[in-house]
């Protein structure tokens, strides 16, 4: 190891705080588990109306944002703040900042997915896509966020190493960028002190351009940036390999922080904002196509010369089809972000699918082969059993190829029925006509959805008799202050 | 230094590097074991960046693409720009051309379709309802247009074939017609919409007498009823207090001109008197529209919503396309 300095100023005792890695490891999975299957249930409610129960609490409407958040803050976010927890002790080789604020991240982090969840289904939503929560909670996550800001810079001027590790370059742009969205699109006027309900600064076109610079970049560097730090730390690890190119990791870095950017616009083709920006954005969409392939080239070759490992290594197989997937929605987004596609995806199950193939196939799929290879090293354990990580693994890859493959179908299906004109000049369909033809679709779109979802709770059951064995096994090994380090472990 | 104390998973940096990396050496820093090549760019890699630069400039040059002050770039003049009819407030229509820009593509894209419906349409306009029918081609518009109108505009309330639903929408593919079935009169309610009305008669007539002329009501069209209890119920219904055959008629077949309910056929708008099984449920479902009245039938008006044309078209589409009219 390149350490720098002799042990100076260096308290021998000194550990690493993984207790907050397994406290949001864990959280990763709940919220997996349970974002997962209300996905499932209203991908169902799409299929089956009758799933509503005529409940107004459970319809697709106040649910589908307990969806988006549960997965995207409750798991993406959590294994974020497991995986950055860990990854920035290790490489910088120190411990976390503070325990005490690391703490406050997680209980705050946890309150405001579950407020969230609870004011989405009692109707409390500022109607803004992934932030819908009303501005009390705003004012929670902010703190959270800077707190979390706070002990990660933090342990980063701690390090013990000369350079900051490309990982943690992405974890840090991922969460300087989030703050900056996040504050910005959440500006309202609340009506009352003691009200949910607000009012946001901008009005009209200023509104939805605003909303849809976070609402892309929440994309872009929440999903894509984060996760692409947490791959710079896993894929090496787990292959046993250095970082293909070191070069690579600088350029796409930076170019993917000034383009990303720019691109928010594309989700409002053929609206009432100007040309200009709908243009702007089409094209910065298009050159950010190369620096997304940047990380995902730069993860598959760190892999040449062990291809094999494919076949023996379940998490390696995970983490290498995830950049797979990540490869083809970066291709698939900016293809629709050209007017002419957009002309025909917009507004479509197309969308849909191009970000489940995001979500599911990149982001789950990245978290999933790193937490297999975090959980053992936090419980010091091996995995209770590789074969169901195999198993996993299928069912997750045949429930994406089932979803984007409905979502595909019903999606273009969609796009050609409403646009479809007959000698006459009148229109061929009614709206109607293509919600009962995308119907099939949406079955199949719930099965490719459960199938995640078992694979989801296969996870949740092997980690748990993982952790029963590890617990157990920590006292065995005798591992040194176990808990006495960590004043809020349990 | 300070040392995590479990190291399980072993050491993962390379022992012989030169053999693991194909000879490329790395940067020198190790994190955690990992280390970094020193690779260069893949050269494919670069010239794709640039190949979508390329395609970026060309695509300004074919669409409005940066602000400049409080204006913006166009495009380059003729590659791109759209010349579309427009019609000015003054109802003169005049020829601009333009650089791209949604609206005009919009604009062009309206006028080719309308272009194409408007012969149709004229025709539809010109023609007396009667031979519309009569004119085979003129009916295949008819039919295409109406489909898609209905559907978008209708189908909410009457459902995708014209069926309705009991209490809520009346059934326009069957023989019974609330307000008339000649084309005028269709077209009529389409223009102006309708609100039906029947007052409560929970005050005005004793809850027996609403009981007796609910049980007259089931007799009308063979329902099971109390036969010594109808007989009242039809001096209630024919009485000054109740007068029902103010509004039912004399014989309870309805009048055309109010839109009251025949009561005497098997059609139902309002219970589902015949999808109930039980005698008793049914003289309820009755009385609870005796008592309380109903304030719920309305069709909003379309006159404002469709264009003349468009609503003439609607008219022979529910006569002739739904198969009801007579």
């Amino acid at each position: 190891m390149a350490a720098t300095g002799t042990a100076a100023a260096v308290n021998v005792n000194e550990q690493y705080n993984y207790d907050i890695v397994r406290k949001f490891t864990i959280m990763t999975l709940v919220w997996g588990a349970i974002g997962m299957f209300v996905g499932v249930y209203i991908a169902s409610e799409l299929a089956w109306p009758w799933l509503n129960f005529d409940n107004p609490y459970i319809t697709f409407g106040r649910l589908r944002p307990v969806h988006t958040g549960a997965v995207i803050f409750g798991f993406g976010g959590s294994a974020l703040f497991a995986t950055s927890y860990y990854v920035v002790q290790r490489t910088s080789q120190a411990r976390l900042f503070s325990d005490g604020l690391a703490n406050f991240t997680f209980w705050g982090w946890q309150a405001a997915i579950v407020f969230a969840a609870l004011g989405n289904v009692l109707g409390h939503s500022q109607g803004r896509e992934y932030a819908e929560m009303e501005w009390p909670i705003d004012l929670l996550i902010l703190f959270v966020w800077v707190a979390y800001l706070t002990v990660f810079v933090g342990t980063l001027m701690k390090r013990k190493q000369p350079h900051i590790y490309v990982a943690n370059w992405f974890y840090l742009a991922f969460i300087l960028a989030t703050a900056l969205l996040h504050v910005f699109n959440n500006l309202a006027v609340p009506i009352d002190l003691f009200s949910m309900k607000s009012y946001s600064l901008f009005s009209g076109v200023q509104d939805a351009m605003t909303q849809w610079w976070y609402g892309h970049n929440a994309v872009g560097f929440f999903l894509t940036a984060a996760f692409l730090g947490m791959m710079y730390y896993f894929v090496p690890k787990q292959a046993g390999r250095p970082v293909y190119s070191y070069r690579l990791s600088v350029i796409h870095f930076w170019a993917i922080i000034f383009l990303y950017m720019w691109a928010g616009s594309h989700h409002l083709h053929w609206t009432a904002i100007p040309d200009w920006t709908s243009t702007l954005a089409a094209t910065f969409s298009i050159m950010l196509l190369l620096p997304s392939w940047g990380g995902m080239i730069n993860g598959i070759l760190t892999l040449s010369g062990a291809w094999d490992k494919l076949r023996t290594d379940p998490i390696m197989r995970f983490l290498i089809v995830a950049l797979s997937f990540y490869g083809m929605s970066t291709f698939e987004g900016p293809m629709m972000s050209l007017k002419d596609v957009n002309a025909l995806s917009h507004y479509t199950d197309w969308t849909v699918g191009h970000v489940h193939s995001g979500a599911l196939g990149w982001v789950a799929m990245v978290s999933f082969g790193s937490l297999y290879h975090l959980v053992p090293r936090l419980w010091n354990t091996p995995m209770h059993s590789i074969k169901l990580i195999n198993v996993h693994f299928w069912l997750a890859t045949i429930g994406i190829l089932l979803y984007i493959t409905a979502m595909w179908i019903s999606g273009i299906m969609q796009g050609l029925m409403w646009r479809a004109f007959d000698d006459f000049g009148n229109l061929q369909y009614s709206f109607v006509e293509s919600v009962a033809a995308a119907h099939p679709f949406y079955i199949m779109r719930a099965v490719g959805g459960a199938f995640f979802l078992s694979g989801m709770l296969l996870m949740c059951y092997n980690v748990f008799k993982t952790i029963r064995k590890g617990s157990v096994g920590v006292e065995a090994v005798g591992i040194e202050g176990e808990g006495k380090l960590s004043p809020n472990a349990a | 230094m300070s040392q995590e104390t479990k190291t399980n998973s072993g050491s993962n940096e390379p022992k012989s590097r030169v053999k693991k990396t194909g000879g490329v050496p790395s940067t020198g820093h190790s994190w955690d074991g990992i280390e970094e090549l020193t690779n260069q760019l893949p050269r494919w890699w670069v010239w794709a960046f640039y190949l979508t630069a390329i395609f970026t400039v060309v695509y300004w040059l074919f669409y409005p693409a940066w602000p400049i002050g409080s204006t913006f770039t166009k495009g380059v003049p003729g590659l791109n720009s759209i010349t579309y009819t427009a019609t000015q407030v003054d109802g003169t229509q005049v020829e601009k051309t333009t650089h791209w820009n949604m609206r005009s593509k919009f604009m062009v894209e309206m006028n080719e379709l309308h272009a194409a419906q408007k012969q149709w349409f004229d025709k539809v306009a010109a023609t007396p309802f009667d031979e519309i029918a009569q004119d085979a081609e003129l009916m295949q518009f008819v039919t295409s247009a109406g489909k898609t109108l209905f559907s978008d505009n209708c189908a909410p309330c009457h459902q995708a074939g014209g069926q309705g639903v009991i209490g809520f929408s009346p059934n326009l593919t069957d023989d019974h017609w609330q307000y008339g079935s000649s084309y005028a009169q269709i077209q009529d309610v389409i223009v102006h919409g309708r609100q039906g009305y029947m007052p409560p008669f929970k005050e005005i007539i004793s809850d027996e007498e609403i009981t007796q002329a609910a049980n007259y009501v089931l007799s009308l069209s063979g329902e099971p009823h109390d036969a010594a209890s109808a007989e009242l119920g039809a001096k209630v219904f024919q009485s000054d207090t109740a007068s029902c055959y103010a509004c039912h008629g004399t014989d309870a077949k309805g009048k055309e001109g109010l839109g009251s309910a025949n009561l005497t056929d098997k059609i139902w708008l309002w219970a589902n008197i015949p999808e109930i099984e039980n005698a008793d449920e049914k003289l309820k479902a009755v009385k609870n529209i005796i008592a309380g009245g109903l304030n719920r039938g309305v069709m909003p008006a379309w006159e404002d919503r469709l264009k003349p044309d468009q609503i003439k078209l609607l008219t022979v589409y529910v006569h002739q396309g739904l198969g009801g009219g007579k």
